[in-house]
């Protein structure tokens, strides 16, 4: 019993740091989802693109300049990387996640001399999460209430987008590219521009963590993929994706129980090492799920993955 | 209107299986033609049509829309010109998206999209009132997302997306050969009366004979990648099924004497 009780208060007490932090992940699960739901466009590019977004704000803040410029450029940066991959994948015909690989391999040696090192420490630089007008500087409550009003602001946007005629334009290459181009839309625009986005989403993310926590690495994007797919799924289990503001909710929600959900699992005592492959395990159920239910016959490869 | 001239498509150029598709083929087309294409298995007439909408790129030859020279335009450039529906009702929808979206993507077909809200109280009575000819009760179902639809449905809805917009050609690819007979009814009753009120000059395939006799004012009958009988006028109603079956006979036994 007293174990529980343990657990539970160093839980409890992790509850706001994680949840600052979640705010600021979702953007990358936020990232993910785009390409992977809205494009049909499986990508992996986010894994380069959220480091990418952390060393160039990193950099920028080191030098002294203002967050919100480091923010910009980390915006820009996201946006351009998103493009190659999608430029990639639509000029040469390579499968997208061989594309989005290419790219996050040659991101981390662009990562790398844009930092001119491997790690940066941006401690004591200005930062978005001091210019709160409440709460103390720095502290969770204060990231809490900085991220989440810039995801409400970007869940907002998003939505009214794709609710427009281009909006709905682009919805529909990720739904069915042919017809889409037989109405009309330029399927190589709506790719080349979604994709870029989502990218510039989490290099948003990046550069976001980056002031959160004080300093930069090259090795930040590890496994953000894999988290953020697993957020992911737990998000949609929870918003579902009928309507495109369910499937816009479903990364910050998402993002959200997932680390909540990675806090409680470390505070039972499950050794840090074993977290990626518990989430892999985890991302795997949901993707295998559908099979399942359907039954012994393996599905289609192309069909699990895109489930 | 529609201008083919002498076009040319091989598959797999200088292979052991090579394909001439189009062999030179050429045709016109007048401002509110209505063209029915026949031909056998293979003969080139969706290879034609994908000519015409950009889906297929051809290695020589000239296709013109209303004087425009439209041979090395992208799909999405024809689009403002042209509609088209296939034989596949899953081609032709957004099928993860709602009825009244894919009218939307449909109605903006030759217009500039803009960062406007898309779907409107407007927008929506019309959609409900074009659908509403269809007697399917669509027009009930405008929040249902496409893949929910059967079969027929979404073809019915295809085709009222095709006739929106009032494009310049339309191009009706064995777009009722997937359905059973009576949606296939409403579905050619629903093309016929569009055509005739909207006059849009169309270009429809076909293997069903009673068709090619019933609707249209031109019959081509196309055999290996040419344009082999046209039919017009006159003549046309004239025109029994079994003159047209007697065609195909001529046609397989001069197959059989070459072979
Ligand atoms: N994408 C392709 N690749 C290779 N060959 C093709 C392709 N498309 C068409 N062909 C070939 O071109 C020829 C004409 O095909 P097409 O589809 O135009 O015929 P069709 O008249 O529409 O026939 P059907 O009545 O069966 O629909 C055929 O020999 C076909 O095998
Ligand atoms: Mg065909």
């Amino acid at each position: 019993m007293a174990m529980i009780q343990d657990i539970f208060s160093s839980f409890v007490a992790l509850v706001p740091v994680t949840l600052a932090q979640s705010l600021i992940l979702a953007f990358v699960v936020l990232g993910i989802m785009i390409p992977f739901r809205m494009l049909s466009f499986p990508d992996l590019t986010s894994e380069g693109a959220f480091p990418l977004g952390g060393c160039v704000a990193g950099v920028l803040l080191a030098a002294g300049q203002s967050p919100l410029t480091a923010i910009a450029a980390a915006l820009i940066a996201g946006f351009a990387a998103g493009c190659c991959t999608a430029y990639i994948h639509l000029r040469f015909r390579i499968h997208t996640l061989l594309a989005g690989i290419l790219m996050m391999t040659m991101l981390y040696s662009i990562n790398l001399r844009i930092m001119g090192r491997s790690n940066l420490s941006v401690f004591g630089m200005e930062s978005l999460f001091n210019w709160s007008p409440f709460g103390q500087p720095g502290f969770p409550s204060t990231k809490i209430v900085i991220a989440g009003a810039i995801g409400l602001l970007v869940l907002v946007l998003l939505y009214l987008y794709f609710k427009t005629e281009r909006g709905t334009g682009v919805r529909a290459v990720g739904s069915n590219p042919d017809m889409a181009e037989a109405q009309g839309i330029n399927v190589w625009t709506a790719t080349i521009g979604g994709v870029g986005l989502a990218s510039a989403f989490s290099a948003l993310s990046g550069s976001l963590m980056v002031q959160s926590q004080g300093f930069a690495d090259v090795n930040m994007g590890l496994g953000i993929l894999i988290n953020g797919l697993a957020a992911l799924m737990i998000g949609e289990a929870i918003t579902g994706k009928q309507t495109v503001l369910r499937q816009l909710a479903a990364p910050f929600v998402g993002a959200v129980v997932y680390y909540q959900l990675v806090s409680l699992c470390l505070a039972a005592g499950m050794p840090p090492p074993d977290l990626k492959l518990a989430t892999g395990l985890f991302v795997l159920l949901m993707l295998a799920l559908p099979s399942l239910k359907r039954g012994r016959a393996p599905g289609a490869a192309r069909e699990v993955m895109r489930e | 209107m529609l201008e083919i001239k002498s076009a040319r498509k091989v598959f797999f150029k200088g292979q052991a299986d090579e394909k001439i598709a189009l062999d030179g083929l050429s045709l016109s087309l007048k401002t509110g033609d209505f063209g029915v294409v026949i031909g056998s298995n293979g003969a080139g007439k969706s290879s034609m049509l994908n000519a015409i909408s950009g889906a297929l790129i051809l290695d020589s030859g000239k296709v013109q829309i209303n004087e425009t020279d439209v041979t090395g335009m992208p799909v999405y450039k024809r689009a403002a010109k042209l509609a088209r529906v296939f034989q596949d009702p899953m081609k032709g929808t957004a099928a993860s998206m709602t009825v009244a979206e894919n009218m939307l993507l449909a109605d903006l077909r030759s217009q500039k999209r803009r960062l406007r809200q898309g779907l409107n109280a407007t927008r929506l009575a019309a959609y409900k009132e074009r659908l509403a000819l269809l007697g399917l009760g669509l027009e009930n179902r405008l929040d249902t997302r496409v893949e929910l639809l059967s079969g027929g449905q979404r073809q019915s809805l295809s085709l009222i997306m095709a006739v929106g917009g009032e494009p310049e050609l339309l191009l009706l690819d064995e777009h009722t050969a997937a359905l059973d007979p009576r949606t296939a009814d409403i579905v050619m009753k629903a093309t016929v009366r569009a055509v005739e009120a909207l006059k849009l000059t169309t270009l429809m395939v076909t293997h069903n004979m009673q068709h090619a006799v019933d609707y249209g004012n031109r019959i081509l009958m196309l055999d290996a990648g040419k344009v082999r009988l046209e039919i017009g006028g006159e003549e046309k109603k004239q025109t029994s099924v079994a003159d047209l079956i007697g065609h195909f006979a001529v046609k397989t036994d001069r197959m059989l004497l070459a072979s």
